[in-house]
């Protein structure tokens, strides 16, 4: 036991270091710059009555969106994990198109698929009056982070829920719904606050969304309000008044964070059997897979499909029918250094998606229990608009790290830490201890002890957390776009190239690439999730016949 | 500015030029972290409209100097520390089907136009600030201009080109942009048509100064007369801006030119955009 006493010693260690380097001293850099002309000025931002507004809008869309994506994602779960509807595995893939989608593209999507002179009211004459505004943030954040629940969820439906105590609890008589209320929901509960934390502070910090959505209705949120003011920083003053509220922002997410880590007691659970099917649905799974399907299809596909057309029409403003079809526009998006950007960013995701795996391992082994303040410490910088982020990294590290891509991996890392951190720390907080300690009282090493009952629980929570940063790192448009260099060009810099020729065409064209690229890239992983069912199912089915 | 740079690249073959390219918000970020670090670091500031770069010149931050360019410049675009190098002229744009098409500023407040009259937000782009600061300067104008279009129905959209598109996809039937995104929508085959204002297109200029920090003063030179010289000019020319320099080619201006009066909307800026917010919200 010295030896694991040692062990955890050295990682929480690592961990601090990590910590400070990675968020406390650019946050500091960022307080420093905040306070510059004076706390009253601090005091001044925060209480106006723009910053007013401003934050009461991005907490109470924020708060709708974390609930309405987790009821949503939850659904979604309990349905592809919980029953055996038809279709499952190709709802499961669809369930994860919206992450794909970067939710600047989203939002767009909608406008052209169901904004006024969009697809739907050219075909029926019907708009969504509210799309432009608060309701048509909402919806969109919602659907942008409700993959990100699902993930969550489903992980810990995997990993943590035991259909063995399901089975139980209706083989004594419950109904499904109590038996839902009673086992599945208490079960449930650690994983379903941590999404609903992950969410609001997404939402709280997405920007290309309500700047797009929000501005034609007035509706201005703290990252908009951040944005504008640091278009005037050439003002010291209205740079000042940016990190104010990016701090501000930080604060918010502090006690989100902590207040919901109080909420959660650890309980370790026994893990007694494989997931497998809990009910079978005759008719009725037929039509939960048809309403979740469609589902999919309204709030995903068709503003896709909307984006894809406007990428074919060769202007915009024509019908987008077959004569009016053109590629130009595709030519037009790939004219910039898309190669070499792209290869940059590919580059930059994998590595930031590894390390952040390294990074939320040891995060989550190290807090176990513990100095939870760690954990809400890792999901500052989560919180922090990535703008402010970026000028706070280069704050503390442009001296020595300035134009290379080292500086905008350091940036991800501290940005998407949290991300990786709370995917592996449900389950790794659950892992069984007795066990673990029975393998190595049987014999096996550290290594086979962890390779053969911590890894089969682990390994669905790491390749989810892997595949979400990965993504995102992938999306990252404004991060990049401050910290980039010559020979360091993302695929940020092609998009602001592209958006610099100002033709909503081709700015279609390159999210219609840019998402095509990140479902290329995550098609493995998807392809290994889908052999990987194939193969438990099979076991699940032997085992429990 | 890819044309640019390529230009000046054959006419110096041996100074090599490192493009930073940021939205206004991005770059002014950068800079004042820059700042917060020691000094700018580059050596050549080329913004989209004058208001940021009066700030540094204000700050001391850039050189004084004068290119030998920079007589071809008009007094209204230039100060002894950065010079225009082209004009953003904002104008009116309407549906092709759309009639009558808007001929003054204050036509945008028709109620031919009610509910379908787009402008860009003045807190997002810099050339809508512009606007704002004329329209505001502007005795027969004034904030009212801006009630008149509100009670319109008129809608704020980020930028001139989200204008251009609402035009073009029948979302607006007129709006506020600037005259190449009307341009480069039209040649594309969008139903959109430029309407010159009558009373004059609002016309801004794109700066260009050398950082007084400069580690490289006499390139940073040599590329600020380049983008003033004939050559520069009519690389701007072709890639669909109106040059500054009159005889440069490219697209001339469609009716009268006015502008606003850059030192004095430096000063006001949190004034009227208070005062805009109090109408448009955001």
């Amino acid at each position: 036991m010295a030896e694991w006493a040692r062990a955890s010693l050295a990682a929480r260690i690592a961990l601090a270091v990590l910590v400070v380097a990675l968020i406390g001293w650019p946050v500091a850099r960022l307080i420093g710059v905040a306070t510059e002309t004076g706390l009253a000025s601090v005091a001044a931002t925060l209480t106006g009555s723009l910053a007013q507004s401003a934050i009461f809008n991005s907490l109470w869309t924020s708060a709708l969106v974390a609930l309405l994506a987790v009821i949503a994602g939850t659904s979604a779960a309990l349905v592809t994990e919980r029953s055996t509807v038809p279709g499952r595995r190709a709802l499961r893939l669809g369930l994860l198109l919206p992450l794909l989608v970067p939710p600047f593209v989203s939002a767009y999507g909608w406008t052209r698929a169901y904004g006024q002179h969009g697809l739907l009211d050219q075909a029926t004459g019907l708009s969504l009056p509210g799309v432009y505004g608060p309701l048509g943030i909402i919806l969109v954040l919602t659907v942008a982070s409700t993959p990100i629940v699902w993930l969550i969820v489903a992980g810990a439906l995997a990993t943590r829920v035991e259909p063995d105590l399901e089975r139980a609890a209706r083989a004594s008589g419950a109904g499904s719904r109590e038996t839902f209320r009673t086992v599945t929901l208490p079960l449930l509960r650690p994983a379903l606050l941590s999404a609903a934390m992950i969410v609001f502070v997404f939402a709280v910090n997405a920007f290309g969304v309500p700047a797009v959505l929000g501005t034609p209705a007035g509706f201005a949120t703290v990252t908009t309000r951040i944005y504008q003011d640091l278009a005037l920083s050439a003002d010291p003053a209205a740079f000042a008044r940016a990190t104010t509220m990016a701090l501000g922002l930080v604060a918010l997410a502090l006690v989100v964070v902590s207040s919901s880590d109080l909420l959660l007691a650890g309980r370790p659970a026994v893990r007694t059997a494989l997931p497998a099917g809990g009910r079978v649905d005759g008719r009725g799974g037929w039509i939960t897979a048809m309403l979740l399907g469609g589902a999919i299809v309204v709030a995903a596909i068709v503003p896709l499909g909307a984006l894809l057309l406007t990428a074919l029409t060769r202007a915009a403003g024509l019908p987008p029918v077959p004569a009016n079809w053109t590629l130009a526009n595709f030519g037009d998006a790939l004219e910039s250094p898309f190669l070499t950007g792209l290869a940059h960013s590919i580059l930059l995701a994998t590595a930031a998606a590894t390390l952040v795996l390294v990074l939320g391992t040891l995060a989550a082994t190290a807090i176990r229990g513990r100095s939870r303040w760690l954990g809400a410490a890792i999901a500052i910088s989560f919180a922090v608009p990535g703008s402010a982020l970026a000028v706070a990294m280069l704050l503390a590290y442009g001296g020595w790290l300035r134009d290379s891509l080292a500086i905008i991996l350091v940036a991800y890392l501290a940005k998407f830490w949290a991300l990786g951190h709370r995917q592996l720390a449900g389950s790794i907080d659950r892992l069984p201890a007795d066990q673990l300690r029975a393998a190595r009282a049987s014999g096996a090493g550290s290594l086979d002890a962890l390779r053969s009952v911590a890894w089969p629980i682990l390994w669905p929570s790491i390749a989810a957390g892997w595949l979400v940063v990965f993504v995102f790192a992938l999306h990252e448009l404004t991060m990049s776009s401050l910290l980039y260099g010559p020979g360091s060009a993302t695929l940020a810099v092609v998009v602001l190239n592209v958006q610099q020729l100002g033709d909503p065409t081709v700015t279609a064209a390159l999210a219609v690439l840019l998402t095509g690229i990140v479902v290329l890239a995550a098609a493995p992983l998807g392809f290994l999730r889908w052999r990987n069912e194939g193969r438990h199912r099979q076991q699940g089915d032997r085992e429990l016949p | 500015m890819d044309a640019v740079v390529a230009g000046f690249k054959s006419a110096h073959p041996g100074v090599s030029v490192d493009v930073f390219r940021a939205p206004t918000g991005e770059l002014a970020a950068r800079i004042a972290s820059e700042l917060r670090d020691g000094r700018i670091r580059g050596d050549v500031l080329w913004l989209t409209d004058p208001l940021s770069i009066q700030a540094y010149a204000a700050q001391g931050l850039l050189f004084s100097w004068q290119p030998a360019g920079a007589a071809g410049i008009g007094d209204a675009y230039r100060s002894d520390t950065y010079w225009g190098t082209r004009f953003l002229n904002m104008v009116m744009i309407s549906g092709t089907a759309v009639t009558p098409a808007p001929a003054t500023w204050k036509d945008l407040a028709n109620a031919a136009y009610k509910g379908a009259v787009g402008i860009p937000d003045p807190g997002f782009a810099g050339s809508a600030f512009g606007a704002l600061a004329y329209f505001a300067q502007n005795p027969d104008l004034g904030m009212d201009f801006y009630g008149s279009l509100k009670t319109n129905g008129a809608v704020q959209v980020q930028s001139p080109d989200e204008v251009t598109a609402g035009v073009a996809e029948g979302r607006f039937k007129v709006g506020m942009t600037l005259d190449n995104s009307a341009r480069t929508a039209i040649t594309k085959g969008s139903p959109v048509a430029l309407a010159w204002p009558t009373d004059g297109a609002i016309a801004m200029y794109s700066p260009i100064g050398v950082v007084g920090a400069s580690q490289a003063p006499s390139s940073a030179e040599a590329f600020v007369e380049f983008v003033l010289s004939d050559p520069g000019q009519q690389a701007i020319a072709k890639t669909g801006w109106q040059p500054m320099r009159s005889g440069a080619g490219g697209p001339a201006p469609g009716g009268p030119q006015v502008f606003p009066k850059w030192s004095d909307a430096f000063a006001q800026q949190q004034k009227l955009l208070t005062e805009y917010r109090a109408i448009f919200g955001g």
